[in-house]
């Protein structure tokens, strides 16, 4: 039988159903062998020589856009920035919706009680998230924790929404100064989560065909126009963060952000993707200090 | 058309079937920001302050043809794809240049320095002065369609496999790198 081209094209979408139970194919960046902590900085883009003394930076960088980004953005985050920005707002509001929710069973406010704070002290609860939540059955981030206790509250605190974003930074501002703090070395869901958040950072999508890493790996410090690409390390310590365009933004909204920019579908706030890719980040992020609130252009 | 007509309708088809909203059996993953009631489908968040809802806005583009990081989207991306330029090029470097500025195009300027231009991207190499390399036009031409096939880490987008340049605007892209001295 001659193979006429109409008769291939149907032979070819006959078969395409067979195809589809395999694996699709997809693309990945190569995978660098993160260190789970700030100073693994050091071997990617060597920025952190430049922040890991907080006392003796050089402020002088703060003021060129070649070289600010050294500085991790310190010199806009609490101690070092004392103006009074959106974020300020941002807790005042979160801290008088917290107190709503947090009513006393007993000697500790449930609310807090459901977020995790031991003895109702909120004090390094951030430095621990995201975390294993056992009655979630899964790894959650802080924010969606804060909707799922709130709802249990009976207040709807949609994740990503402001409301939601500031109890988060009112909680977070609590813990300023204090080391992130999760384990994902040791084997379990944390670990798990990192090392499927690795694959997703190096996992190539969207209409232009890139990575999380094509830019934030293997690019750091060269310019994109007129922006600048960050480093991975540390950046998530400032999250939720005020910024002059979008109010108040969620980690999962800067990932949104990050998916439009680069021409992909964006996926929902607390998507197990996203939230992955928090953890590959926060635990990236080991030993920085959670500097909430703060604030970005 | 002068890339062998029937292997590209035949990858246009392939691409349609595999990457259109059909290719979800039973509709979006749960994760996507979508709307299938508004055109572009794709939603963008909008924060609403002292509120604790989060609105979704429609974007400027629908999105959803392409792969995205939902762990439910199983859709495969398109292949490097390896295409034979036939000569004579017939670009036009003046449409090349608009091109390569247009932020839904081209949008070389984002990693490349060209000349006339300020705040050009750095990631890319320098294309000043371009002609001076006396690069084949179909060799331009495949990097700009699908530059894995000469280095499968690229990072530079697939123009052409991904359908997001036509063949003639490739052809004026390269016509306009080939004119820069």
């Amino acid at each position: 039988m001659k193979l006429t081209f109409p008769l291939l094209l149907l032979l070819v979408v006959a078969s395409q159903p067979a195809t589809s139970a395999t694996a699709p194919y997809r693309e990945f960046d190569p995978m660098e062998d993160y260190l789970p902590h700030v100073k693994g900085d050091m071997s990617l883009s060597g920025s952190y020589k430049h922040w890991k003394d907080p006392a003796n930076l050089d402020w002088r960088m703060a003021g060129s856009p070649d070289e600010n980004w050294k500085l991790n953005w310190k010199f806009m985050d609490p101690p070092f920035n004392a103006s009074v920005h959106g974020g300020h707002f941002a807790a005042d509001r979160g801290e008088e919706i917290f107190h709503e929710l947090n009513r006393k069973v007993g000697r500790f406010g449930k609310f807090a009680i459901c977020l995790g704070a031991r003895k109702g002290n909120l004090k390094g609860l951030r430095s621990q998230y995201p975390m294993y939540r056992k009655d979630l059955k899964r790894v959650a981030g802080l924010e969606e924790v804060i909707e799922h206790c709130a709802a249990k509250e009976g207040r709807e605190l949609q994740n990503g929404s402001y409301d939601n974003s500031a109890v988060s930074v009112y909680v977070a501002s609590q813990s300023t100064g204090m080391p992130i703090k999760i384990n994902v070395t040791a084997n379990g869901p944390l670990k798990a989560a990192y090392e499927r958040g690795r694959k997703v950072f190096h996992a190539r999508a969207g209409r232009i065909n890139l990575a999380c890493s094509s830019c934030h790996t293997y690019q750091i410090g060269l310019h994109l126009r007129g922006t600048v690409v960050t480093s991975p390390y540390g950046d998530v310590a400032h999250y939720p963060v005020y910024r002059t365009r979008y109010q108040l933004q969620s980690l999962h909204l800067r990932f949104v952000e990050c998916n439009l920019a680069t021409r992909t579908q964006p996926l929902k706030p607390g998507s197990q993707a996203y939230t992955d890719i928090e953890v590959f980040l926060t635990g990236l992020t080991n030993g920085y200090p959670v500097s909430v609130p703060s604030e970005r252009d | 058309m002068r890339i062998c007509t029937r292997f590209l309708c035949l990858f246009a088809f392939i691409s349609t079937a595999w990457l259109s909203p059909s290719a979800f059996s039973s509709g979006f993953p749960t994760d996507f920001a979508v709307d299938p009631s508004v055109v572009n489908l794709t939603l963008e968040p909008k924060v609403v302050v002292n509120s604790g809802k989060l609105e979704w806005v429609p974007f400027s583009r629908d999105l959803t043809p392409w792969v995205s990081l939902s762990y439910a989207d199983k859709r495969p991306a398109a292949k490097p794809r390896q295409v034979k330029l036939v000569e004579p090029l017939q670009g036009d470097p003046v449409r090349g240049r608009a091109l390569a500025m247009a932020r839904d195009k081209g949008y070389c300027i984002v990693c490349h320095q060209l000349p006339g231009e300020q705040w050009a991207g750095t990631v890319g190499a320098l294309l000043l002065s371009f002609k001076k390399h006396k690069y084949p036009d179909e060799l331009v031409f495949q990097q700009i369609f699908d530059s894995r096939v000469f280095n499968p880490i690229s990072v530079m987008p697939p123009y052409g496999t991904f359908g997001i340049l036509n063949e003639q605007e490739i052809r004026d892209l390269v016509a306009y790198l080939q004119s820069l001295d």
